[in-house]
């Protein structure tokens, strides 16, 4: 009952006050709020009321995080960054907040979390307790545990495939814009192809074959050092410009993706290797068709045609005169791919194919738990909401970032 | 210049503040001007660039742009009608009603999926001013009144298929669909060429005297508005300089701005002449017939000289492959026939097949400064990536350098060292055009309408820093443009192209003084003059339907003198 009447007497105070100081449009939301709670409390009763007491709560809670990150970031930033940061709008700093405490979760995980990923602690589905904040799995594992240790693997594996698939398209693309011709036909059909099969049954399909548990290092070793050869080869493409540079950048390329591979094998397992790999190749035509065309606005700008006069070759035209006039764009669809990267991990997960148990991720952590949310509780639920927590995140960062590389003003 | 029908004050502008909101803060762009505009009369607004003339334009139909506001205390009163505080709806009643607007470039301001006409009807149509069928023929009258070609049946063609100076005309047309009080004509010929001007400028100055509108003429070229305009208003930084009757203001201007305005065409720089010992010519360009990718013939049979240190103005109107030409010359267009010569040897077609050293002797310098130098990267760079690329300097030496340049330019290095060309301003962008140029240390520049794009007093610093390049450096130009007060101040010859045809060439003082190609006639005549009646004299000696396209079009190609042109 106490609650009822302080609830309307803040209300109505505050809607008062706004009334008087002439905040139009914050007394509109605020009464209008008061005449809905209205209504609310006689049909829900105080349970309503205090639903949207703590939505309330919590959407200013996140308001004010927001608004204090951003300070933040701008007191620590240099000047220019600060310029940038403070244009930001809230929702592009709770992103970046998002982003900031995920990171930290991802790499920390070992000394945050309470248990290991694979550490049975408790009976199945044991509920929340002082030891177990989000209670125990299907198998009696911590779910805070696997939650934080999950923010490690999906979030690296989304990370790394994104970034390869960058790399790929995006240098495939700045190729093709510079050269043009030919080598543009070939690279645009190439990507038809790719483009042309549905993304998640090329992806079951290949994972079927090369990947899920009956992953082979051998296999995944391979595909890797080729990859890193094709990757290696368009920078050549890009670079070389007489025979023994030729030969002497295939030496270096071949000697550079070994390396890479192996790199690659000591850092994930066979089956991961396989998913990023897949992942790569069906995101990078989107990257190469984004990367083509902007690069193509700017190919045909007279300060090309004149390094081009200057007898500036490919690589410098690429990287001096070129890509610093196309990052904006590309560091948005960079956000934006990422979080389509990230879902299609997830999404694979909890079909069973993507990172294989007992390796924490969120998406086959819904999977594992799914039967739980017949009985009423929400424990799938926390997974799932950390995945739309994370890409809805990313898109408000990325939504700024389309923004000021658009140049729009309001 | 008309005679006044009804001379009630029209538009009242009093202590007008515009800000512009940059860098956080709120700058003041506009700083407290007064305009009074009776019906009628045109007024003249003329300034450079950032004067504020296109915000004052804008603001007479109480309009400011996007990250710009009139600043409280402004009053802007149209016929009685305060602007400053009328609603959006009330404002929007007026424009295209009783105000009308004319933009700089025709052919971005058409949308290109509509037909004129239908265009041209919307705002009658919109304001039940008339029937949409009344409006066509409204339309087709006033096409007629402009003495565009075909009037019948050219409002049913697409922009795309109109010629840029037909193009200005349907767009004052359009402006005179609803006969409004006011028309606001924002540079509406600093896009066309001098033949074009004429046609555009005369169709303009009639149509407004014949229904008695008031106008407000926005340009920086001031031989044009003294033919347009009865009064004139200097601008200079958001504030007014001074405002008289255009003859007064022409033969005795008051403040010292304004007469330095007025002194600019006077820079001229001295002829030289071609060396007389045989040496042969820096350039040649022999024979040569380009086009593009099998297309029709862009150049057709072209040859001239450029001897070491001289400057060569190639003019034309636009089309008539004067940059063609120096795309051949560049080695961006390999010619289909003929051959271009560098000090008697042949150079290689493309700029592909050119050694280092041959690149660096031929350098270019842009018409549009903002393309031509990369926004994201550094003045220091810009300038020096040219000198470390041909010279490999390095260091201490590459700044050395750079810094000598940027005094070579008249900049200060230790200020513009390190900045990004978009924190330039438009002239000097250009410096550092011509300074990426002088970088590689060439013996021949080409200069593609380099000060087109420029108010004439920075290109008059332009002009005199170019000369003074070629005196101290030995420099051969390649001087493109449409602009003849340019190739009078600075070119030694001048060769006249039409049509991809080379019509005329010699040393400047012949090309100034008559008998003339018709061509190069046609072209020295429509240039404005400062006169104000030189608009007059020139309609009553041409007539008015031998004015633009159709002059050129009459050039008869058996001529004598089109035959005994080659020098």
């Amino acid at each position: 009952m106490i609650f009822v009447i302080l609830y309307f007497a803040l209300l109505l105070l505050l809607s008062c006050g706004a009334a008087y100081y002439n905040q139009r449009s914050a007394f509109l939301l605020l009464f209008s709020l008061t005449l809905v709670s209205l209504v609310l409390a006689i049909i829900g009763g105080i349970p309503a009321l205090r639903f949207v007491a703590i939505a309330a709560g919590m959407l200013l809670a996140a308001g004010m995080m927001s608004y204090a990150f951003r300070e933040f970031l701008t007191a620590l930033a240099s000047d220019e960054m600060a310029k940038e940061l403070r244009t930001a709008p809230l929702t592009a700093a709770f992103g970046m907040f998002v982003i900031f405490v995920v990171a930290i979760m991802g790499i920390f995980a070992p000394a945050i979390a309470p248990y290991g990923e694979a550490e049975i602690v408790s009976q199945a589905f044991a509920p929340p307790d002082n030891n177990m904040l989000l209670g125990a799995d299907q198998l009696g594992r911590d779910m805070f545990s696997r939650i934080i240790y999950g923010a490690r693997n999906t979030v690296a594996l989304a990370l790394c495939g994104t970034v390869l698939a960058f790399i790929l398209g995006a240098m495939a693309g700045l190729l093709a814009a510079t050269k043009g011709g030919y080598f543009d036909g070939f690279m645009g059909r190439m990507a038809d192809v790719i483009m042309s099969i549905p993304s998640l049954i090329f992806a079951l399909l290949m994972l079927s074959i090369f990947g899920g548990s009956l992953a082979s290092p051998q296999t995944s070793s391979w595909l890797l050092f080729g990859f890193a050869v094709v990757v290696g080869l368009l920078f050549l493409a890009a670079a070389a410009y007489s025979l023994v540079s030729w030969l002497v950048g295939a030496a270096i390329v071949a000697g550079v993706a070994f390396a890479f591979a192996l790199a690659g094998t000591t850092i994930f397992n066979a089956s991961e290797i396989i998913l990023i790999l897949v992942v790569a190749i069906i995101y990078s035509p989107r990257v190469f068709r984004l990367t083509r065309a902007v690069a193509g606005n700017v190919v045909v700008m007279d300060y090309i045609e004149a390094a081009k006069l200057r007898g500036e070759k490919n690589w410098y035209l690429i990287r001096r005169e070129i890509l610093p006039n196309s990052t904006a764009p590309l560091v948005a669809e960079f956000g934006l791919e990422f979080c389509f990267v990230f879902l299609l991990i997830a999404g694979l997960s909890f079909l069973g194919l993507g990172i294989q148990p007992p390796t924490a991720d969120w998406g086959s952590m819904v999977r594992e738990n799914a039967t739980l949310i017949s009985f009423g509780e929400i424990t799938p639920l926390i997974p799932a909401a950390a995945i739309a927590l994370l890409t809805v995140a990313v898109n408000f960062v990325v939504d700024w970032m389309l923004h000021r590389s658009s140049g729009l003003k309001e | 210049m008309s005679f006044k029908k009804n001379t009630d004050v029209l538009l009242k502008i009093r202590d007008l503040k515009i800000q512009g909101y940059s860098d956080e803060t709120w700058v003041d762009i506009i700083k407290g001007v007064d305009l009074t505009l009776h019906r009628g009369e045109v007024m003249g607004l003329i300034g450079e660039s950032g004067a504020g003339k296109s915000t004052i334009g804008a603001a007479a139909m109480g309009y400011a742009r996007d990250g710009t506001r009139i600043v409280e205390g402004s009053s802007i009163e149209f016929d009685g009608i305060e602007l400053t505080t009328s609603t959006e709806g009330e404002k929007r009643a007026l424009r295209g009603s009783r105000i009308a607007y004319v933009a700089q470039s025709a052919a971005a301001s058409f949308n290109p999926a509509h037909k004129l006409i239908d265009q041209h009807t919307e705002a009658p149509v919109q304001y039940r001013i008339k029937k949409r069928l009344e409006a066509q023929e409204d339309a087709i009258e006033l096409y007629e009144r402009l003495r565009l070609p075909n009037p019948g049946e050219i409002g049913f063609r697409y922009p795309h298929q109109v010629s840029g100076g037909q193009l200005q005309r349907a767009m004052t047309a359009m402006a005179m669909s609803c006969r409004p009080d006011l028309i606001i004509f924002d540079e509406p010929t600093t896009a066309l060429d001098v033949t074009t001007q004429i046609e555009v400028l005369a169709a303009i100055r009639d149509i407004v005297d014949q229904f008695n509108t008031a106008a407000i003429y926005i340009t920086h070229d001031l031989a044009v508005v003294a033919q347009m305009a009865d009064t004139i208003k200097v601008l200079l930084r958001g504030e007014e300089v001074e405002e008289a009757p255009t003859d007064q203001m022409l033969e005795n201007p008051q403040e010292d701005y304004t007469k330095s305005l007025w002194a600019v065409r006077s820079f001229t720089s001295e002829q030289k002449h071609r060396p007389t010992d045989g040496t042969p010519p820096l350039i040649s360009v022999k024979n040569v017939d380009a086009s593009y990718s099998n297309g029709p013939k862009i150049l057709d049979d072209v040859s001239f000289d450029i001897y070491q240190g001289m400057t060569v103005a190639v003019v034309g109107e636009s089309g008539s492959g004067k940059s063609t030409t120096a795309r051949v010359i560049t080695g961006l267009l390999p010619p289909s026939k003929g051959e271009v010569l560098f000090k008697g040897e042949p150079f290689p077609a493309s700029y592909k097949d050119r050694s280092k050293d041959q690149l660096r002797q031929c350098q270019m310098i842009y018409q549009m400064a903002d393309t031509a130098l990369n926004p994201k990267v550094q003045i220091s760079e810009i300038i020096g990536r040219p000198a470390q690329f041909y010279s490999g300097l390095k260091g201490t030496a590459l700044k050395t350098r750079v810094d000598e340049l940027l005094d070579l330019i008249e900049l200060e290095p230790s200020k513009y060292y390190n900045r990004y060309p978009p924190e330039l301003s438009g002239g000097q962008k250009q410096r550092i055009g011509i300074a990426r140029a002088l970088a590689a240390e060439p013996s021949f520049i080409v200069c593609d309408e380099v000060t087109s794009a420029l108010d004439q007093l920075v290109a008059e610093g332009i002009l005199r820093l170019l000369d003074r390049l070629q005196n101290e450096l030995n420099l051969a130009y390649m001087f493109i443009t449409h602009d003849l007060a340019t190739v009078r101040s600075i070119a030694d010859e001048v060769v006249v192209m039409q049509n991809g045809q080379v019509v005329e060439q010699g040393p400047k003082d012949d090309m100034f003084t008559p008998p003339h190609h018709p061509y190069t006639d046609l072209l020295l005549s429509s240039v404005p003059e400062m006169d104000p009646n030189w608009l007059t004299t020139l309609l009553e000696e041409r007539g008015v339907d031998n004015i633009g396209d159709a002059a050129s079009a009459k050039i008869d190609p058996d001529d004598d003198k089109v035959e005994g042109t080659q020098v």
